[in-house]
């Protein structure tokens, strides 16, 4: 049965330099998107651990949001190639787990994108509600 | 002092007295909080230039999003107050901070400075001159900018490909390159942009992923110019990976497709007959010009410019006007790239610090020592300010409540609001409460920590706390702005993001900064033209050099150089340039030298030198390497088979000496990329096209019947370059295109005759050509690079050569400090270019060495050697180095000098011992945990 | 048997080793022993594991190397055991200098038991190659239940945990001084069953560095089929980056470095 109160809690880290500034710029611009979301800023998107992330999930995320910036343009050169390795190995991962890999999503999104930003942070939290409460949170209550 | 104009100059070099027209832009910037509310409530809308009229912006604006400054401005010319005297004032009415100031008039200013910088850029090509481009009455014909806006997430479309005419996603487009480069008939510009080529791969590359169809991209070109460091690869990849189609052409019309918005393009194919398609846009890949108000202002300037309009400069120093004390970099120098650009900037930037070296710091203001209090065996005690943002964050989120709801948290100690936090008042309030409450901690809960971080940071330095014992949480920009329409959730998200923040905080501790001693000197490796440039650079700068040269002399290829495209003669140049170094009391040569060691990092380097066995320490602060390229031998057209055949800088000898088997030929023939562009060297070698052209026209010049054949794939002349190309056809020089899988065959008969078969694009006939000598303009490779790379800790690119910090915006810097290439070593180049190169690497050297100390430590990563199992996983993750192995200890360093804070490390490491201050594991854990901890208790209470 | 010896017994003899970490019958048990030449006498009872004998003997050879850190030892390996020496040299934990190898080939009835991808070692002293099991039944089995189906068996494997650590403590490449399984802020203290992510954590930290020896299922008294999710986790590293763990030709691990380029891409929304 749906829960048709479900609010998923969405935990997004994003870099300083690139997402986290890009979601100033939906700010600047009033562009307008759900307000699920819970910013964890942290220097570079290869600050994130895939530990972070499974803390998340562990803790009752719905969905973990990481945000970079585009392959070449890393503040810090090349943080972010690992950025990209952890987690597509995460969301394989996930996936054989049958912990639902759609729940952890990475995006490239530059200081200059705005409406990319605020568009990705939509579509991202209507993804998660329409999949409900995440699966490894319910276990986890249920334990 | 933006938006402001140069109207006057008087002086002279090192004391001159500018004129400067500031114009009112009708916005107090001391009170513009840059919060858009006048720009939301303008009634006003105009063309906006940044999308280039694609899009509106209002009367009063911000020229884009990431402007510096980033405040608003009035466009006196359409705002209605101006216009209808007197009336409307919306913005003024609704600025939260009273910055709106309609009473400001246009000032001038003097300003007195040392030295001038023309950086004043390019104007694009107007197509609208031509009328058979049909870019004034096509809506779908753009030009290469407008198609850059439209493809830009921030742009008129937000990233939607859509042609304009009918918002209709395109499934062709058509690229149409030199729009108003090397074309004398339809513009007075003869040369060649240097860019569009690039541009227009670029772009046809970003639409094809853009497209949600399949896209159909067609660029119509004369030559592909794709002569920068990794461009010719990314040209195959186009080609080959994502089948852009390139053609061979010049259109011929430029049809409206009846009854539709499309566009017919009829075109000349290669063997000659004449074809259209039919396609959805056409971009017209317009070039360079310089504007009339630079023109004027060069005039003003009293800066001469040639007879493309550049400024004047020689190649010997680039960026040197014929003005002295004003320099020049950029597109007003000549049209060219980013990467380019940003070299000379710096090289601009290393002129002007020479002539101004003995003013050095004399304008610098000390800052103020604040005493620290020792806050480490205190428990937190947090403030926690809630701003207002005047109606900004209030309108939407509770703040009263966020600030009530603050005070419940753990170690809260005070909590207030504020109706601007970052204004003068609301700091001095901070300190009194620092003071009153013995706060050691401080959250302020409002704008973004990316703009006013370091206020507040300041705030709480000089009220005695370190400066890192502060968080903020953003409840506007992230907050209150974009959940405008749901205010009970938005301050929900405000209250959660504050107690993310002070968790965080709790978990704060003080960070130390320190400082380390820069030894002021500079090593250059590489006794060419680009290393001496360098060593000049740095010495008359008044840094000590060590010049470190492989062979027994100084001068490197440019002594077998005649002369510089533009006709300079080299020599000179290079004797004179020989001279000043070996008598420069600043610099010490190291002949027979190579670098056998190096240890240490930015500011503290100790470097062995090896002279001939014998080893010396060598101690500085930076390193610029400039070891040199060499030509290619190739093992083709009976290079060193036939004594007839020469490579490029053997033409230049045998035209030097007079060699009568030149002086005396009937008939020359050149063959282009021998070594470049082919599969084993997928890399342009750049200086060949324009080397070759240089002495066909000498060749001409010896002998005006002289047959001579240039054999080529593209021709790339770019830039002002061009002008020689034109020049060489003009003068009869007969330019032969053939392909990579057809190249020319050489042969020779027993008396040593040549024959040179090569098939004629033109008359697809092959062709016998039977030169009395053969040039072969062979690439520029480099040699036994790895070695230096290792000791610096520096990579190459696959072609074996340096590989920058960043190919664009970083093009001189390595992303290991202090270390930094100019010249060959980082790509083939000529002369002009090299030596810029080489003034930027000055500069960015001593950029270290003018520092007294390197500023380390605060937000970098720590290794907890008790738990660290050496394994070394970080090393190799560090973009910057700056991670040692101990092999002693068996644990793994970070040196702080080194550290930007990135905290890839931190991730990686299996033990989870490093630590990111600032962003520590346990901080980022606590902040994950509380931002889910109210669901969890929401979840219970519910059951 | 007597090929084994014989070398094992030169080795100690010409002092080209200072000892040899391999296997000794005693009362009747295959026991790991340390070797020495000065009982090589010992050598006459040395032996080739049999196969039910599986020792984590890479982990033995790593404490008597830091003991001793300028001497060399040789080790009885099989095909596990040598790639969880290539991986240990590539973690900078042992000195392929210093470690001589006394290789043993598993028979055909332990590689299809292992599913083992390579049950023969680069030299082999003892036994013959056999065939090896290039894709594994056991990951087949998971991969064709569905999502739900799939958690749900993961789910009551790891509600089995008893957080005793075995599977930490038998790994030979378990070398972490501090253990994020340990880590009070990232795994919750004092539950059994541990927090839900326990095993996955672990699973990260196999990624391209499991060895598949299998010795953390055979010790798991709770019977979670660890081995099935490792060896999932290195197809995951052979199939984003083409490392295949243990194989020294395969280069640095993707996790110890940035790499020159990333043409990885995001997975869309």
């Amino acid at each position: 049965m749906p829960d048709t109160n479900f609010e998923p809690k969405i935990i997004g880290f994003f870099c300083n330099w690139c997402t986290y500034a890009g979601a100033d710029l939906a700010g600047v611009s009033r562009l307008q998107y759900p307000p699920n979301i819970r910013v964890i800023r942290v220097m570079c998107s290869g600050t994130v651990s895939p530990h972070h992330v499974l803390r998340a999930f562990q803790k009752g995320a719905d969905g973990v949001l990481i945000g970079g910036c585009h392959i070449g343009d890393c503040h810090y050169l090349r943080g972010n190639f690992m950025t990209i390795k952890r987690m597509r190995f995460l969301q394989d991962l996930l996936k054989f787990t049958g912990c639902e890999p759609g729940r952890l999503h990475l995006e490239w999104i530059s200081a200059a994108e705005g409406p990319k930003f605020a568009e990705t942070v939509r579509n991202f939290t209507e993804k998660i509600r329409k999949l409900g409460p995440s699966r490894l949170k319910l276990a986890v209550r249920a334990a | 002092m933006a938006p402001a104009q140069v109207i006057g100059i008087s002086g002279n070099p090192g004391n001159f007295s500018v004129k400067v027209r500031q114009q009112a832009r009708y916005i107090d910037m001391a009170k513009c909080i840059a919060c858009g509310l006048c720009a939301e409530k303008c009634p006003k809308k105009v063309p906006d230039e940044y999308n280039l009229g694609l899009a509106k912006r209002k009367a009063v604006f911000l020229d884009y999003a990431q402007a510096i400054p980033p405040k608003f401005a009035i466009d006196k010319e359409a705002c209605l107050f101006f216009k209808k005297g007197g009336k409307c004032k919306a913005c003024e009415k609704f600025c939260p901070t009273g910055a709106v100031d309609f009473s400001q008039v246009d000032e001038e200013k003097d300003v007195s400075v040392g030295a001038v910088i023309m950086a004043t850029g390019f104007k694009p090509y107007d197509p609208a001159k031509y009328e058979a481009y049909h870019y004034a009455n096509f809506p779908n014909v753009v030009t290469g900018l407008e198609f850059e806006r439209i493809l830009a997430a921030a742009g008129p479309f937000s990233g939607h490909l859509v042609r304009p005419s009918d918002h209709k996603e395109p499934t062709r487009i058509a690229w149409l390159q030199c729009v108003g480069s090397r074309d004398v008939n339809h513009c007075d510009n003869s040369y060649c942009s240097a860019v569009c080529c690039m541009y227009a791969i670029k772009e046809a590359i970003i639409a094809k992923e853009h497209s949600h169809d399949p896209l159909d991209a067609a660029i119509f070109f004369m030559d592909i110019r794709t002569h920068g460091k990794e461009f010719e690869k990314y040209f195959w990849r186009a080609r080959d990976e994502f089948g852009v189609r390139f053609i061979r052409s010049r259109i011929h019309t430029i049809d409206a497709v009846p009854g539709t918005d499309d566009i017919a393009i009829r075109y000349l194919t290669e063997d000659g007959g004449l074809k259209t398609e039919n396609f959805d846009m056409l971009v017209l890949s317009n070039g360079f010009e310089v504007s009339p108000q630079v023109l004027e202002l060069a005039k003003t300037l009293g800066v001469e410019v040639n007879a493309d309009k550049f400024a004047e400069t020689s190649s010997f120093t680039p960026v040197s006007t014929s003005k002295p004390g004003v320099y020049v970099c950029g597109a007003f120098q000549g049209p060219k790239d980013i990467p380019q650009s940003v070299m000379e900037a710096s090289a601009a930037a290393a002129a002007s610090s020479e002539l101004l070296s003995p003013a050095r710091f004399s304008l610098a203001r000390k800052k103020p020592v604040f005493e620290e209090r020792d806050v480490s065996q205190e428990t937190p005690r947090i403030g926690v300010f809630v701003c207002h943002c005047g109606i900004n964050i209030a309108s939407v989120v509770d703040v009263e409540a966020v600030r009530d709801y603050a005070k419940t948290l753990p170690f809260v100690e005070h909590v207030e609001n504020s109706l601007f936090a970052c204004s003068q008042d609301t700091q001095g309030l901070i300190k009194d409460r620092i003071r009153e409450h013995q706060l050691n901690r401080v959250v302020v809960a409002s704008c973004t920590p990316r703009t006013h971080e370091p206020t507040f940071q300041e705030t709480i330095k000089e009220a005695g706390l370190n400066k890192y014992l502060f968080q903020m949480a953003n409840i506007r920009d992230q907050g209150s702005w974009v959940h405008a329409n749901v205010p009970e959730a938005a301050t929900q998200r405000a209250k959660d993001q504050v107690r993310m923040a002070v968790a965080s905080a709790a978990l704060q501790p003080p960070l130390q900064e320190f400082d380390l001693p820069v030894t002021k000197a500079g090593l250059v490796i590489g006794g060419g033209v680009a290393g001496m440039e360098a060593a000049l650079g740095l010495a008359g700068q008044g840094y000590k050099v060590s010049l470190v040269e492989k062979k027994d002399f100084l001068g490197g290829h440019a002594l077998k150089l005649n002369n510089t495209w533009n006709g300079e003669v080299v020599q000179p140049y290079v004797e004179e340039l020989v001279k000043k170094v070996n008598h420069n009391p600043l610099i010490e040569v190291y002949l027979n030298s190579e670098v056998s060691g190096v240890e240490g990092f930015v500011g503290n380097f100790k470097t062995m030198v090896n002279t001939q066995g014998r080893e010396n320490l060598v101690e500085h602060g930076a390193a610029i390497i400039a070891m040199g390229g060499h030509s290619y031998k190739p093992k083709e057209y009976l290079y060193q088979e036939n004594p007839r055949v020469l490579l490029s800088l053997e033409m230049d000898q045998a035209l030097r000496e007079k060699n009568p088997m030149v002086t005396g030929a009937q008939s020359a023939a050149f063959i282009q990329c021998v070594g470049s562009r082919e599969p084993e060297r997928p890399y342009c070698s750049r200086v060949c096209c324009t080397h070759s052209v240089e002495s066909a026209l000498k060749l001409k010049e010896l002998n005006p019947g002289m047959d001579v054949y240039v054999l080529y794939r593209d021709l790339r002349t770019y830039g002002l370059r061009e002008n020689l190309y034109k020049e060489a056809r003009e003068k009869g020089v007969i330019f032969i295109r053939f392909s990579l899988d057809d190249k020319p065959q050489v042969q020779q008969n027993a008396k040593g005759e040549l024959t040179v078969t090569v098939r004629d694009h033109v008359l697809g006939i092959p062709v016998n050509l039977h030169p009395d000598v053969l040039t072969l303009a062979s690439a520029i490779i480099v040699k036994d690079q790895e070695k230096l790379a290792k000791l610096f800790k520096v990579p190459l690119t696959s072609d074996g050569f340096f590989l920058e910090a960043h190919m664009k915006l970083r093009p001189v810097d390595f992303a290991t400090e202090g270390v930094f290439v100019a010249g060959l070593a980082h790509y083939p180049k000529p002369m002009d270019e090299a030596i810029a190169q080489a003034k930027a690497a000055a500069a960015r050297a001593s950029v270290v060495l003018a520092q007294d100390a390197i500023r380390a430590g605060g937000v970098v990563a720590k290794i907890d050697e008790a738990a660290c199992s050496g394994c070394q996983a970080c090393v190799g993750v560090c973009p910057f180095g700056a991670i040692n192995y101990k092999e002693r200890e068996d644990v793994c360093e970070v040196n702080q000098a080194l550290c930007k804070g990135c905290g890839t490390c931190a991730a990686n490491c299996p033990s989870e011992c490093i630590t990111l201050f600032g962003f520590s594991h346990k901080q980022i854990y606590t902040q994950v945990d509380e931002a889910l901890a109210e669901l969890e208790d929401m979840e219970e209470a519910a059951g | 048997m007597n090929k084994l010896r014989e070398k094992v017994r030169n080795l100690l003899k010409e002092g080209k080793v200072a000892g040899y970490v391999g296997y000794m019958m005693r009362d009747s048990h295959p026991l790991p022993h340390f070797f020495t030449k000065e009982r090589l006498e010992e050598v006459d009872q040395a032996i080739a594991a049999p196969d039910n004998a599986r020792y984590p003997l890479d982990k033995l050879l790593q404490q008597v190397a830091s003991r001793y850190p300028e001497e060399t030892f040789a080790i009885q390996v099989r095909g596990c055991d040598e790639r969880g020496l290539n991986e240990l040299y590539k973690w900078g934990q042992l000195d392929p200098e210093k470690v001589v190898l006394v290789g043993v080939a598993c028979n055909q009835a332990q590689a299809d038991y292992c599913e083992c991808p390579g049950p023969w070692t680069s030299v082999i002293d003892y036994g013959e190659k056999c065939q090896p099991v290039m894709k594994s039944r056991r990951v087949a089995q998971i991969e064709a239940l569905g999502e739900e189906e799939a958690f749900k068996e993961w789910l009551g494997a790891f509600q089995k945990c008893i957080k005793c650590y075995g599977c930490r403590d038998v790994c030979p490449m378990c070398f972490c001084k501090e253990c994020s399984l340990e880590h009070p802020e990232l795994m919750s203290t004092g539950l059994v069953p541990p927090d839900t992510i326990f095993q996955l954590v672990r699973a990260i930290h196999m990624a391209g560095r499991c060895i598949d020896c299998g010795l953390c299922e055979e010790n798991c008294p709770a019977d979670i089929p660890l081995r099935v999710l490792y060896k999932k986790a290195n197809e995951i590293v052979k199939d984003l980056f083409g490392y295949e763990m243990g194989v020294p030709e395969s280069g640095p691990s993707p996790w110890k470095m940035l790499g020159e380029e990333s043409t990885l891409e995001t997975k869309p929304m």
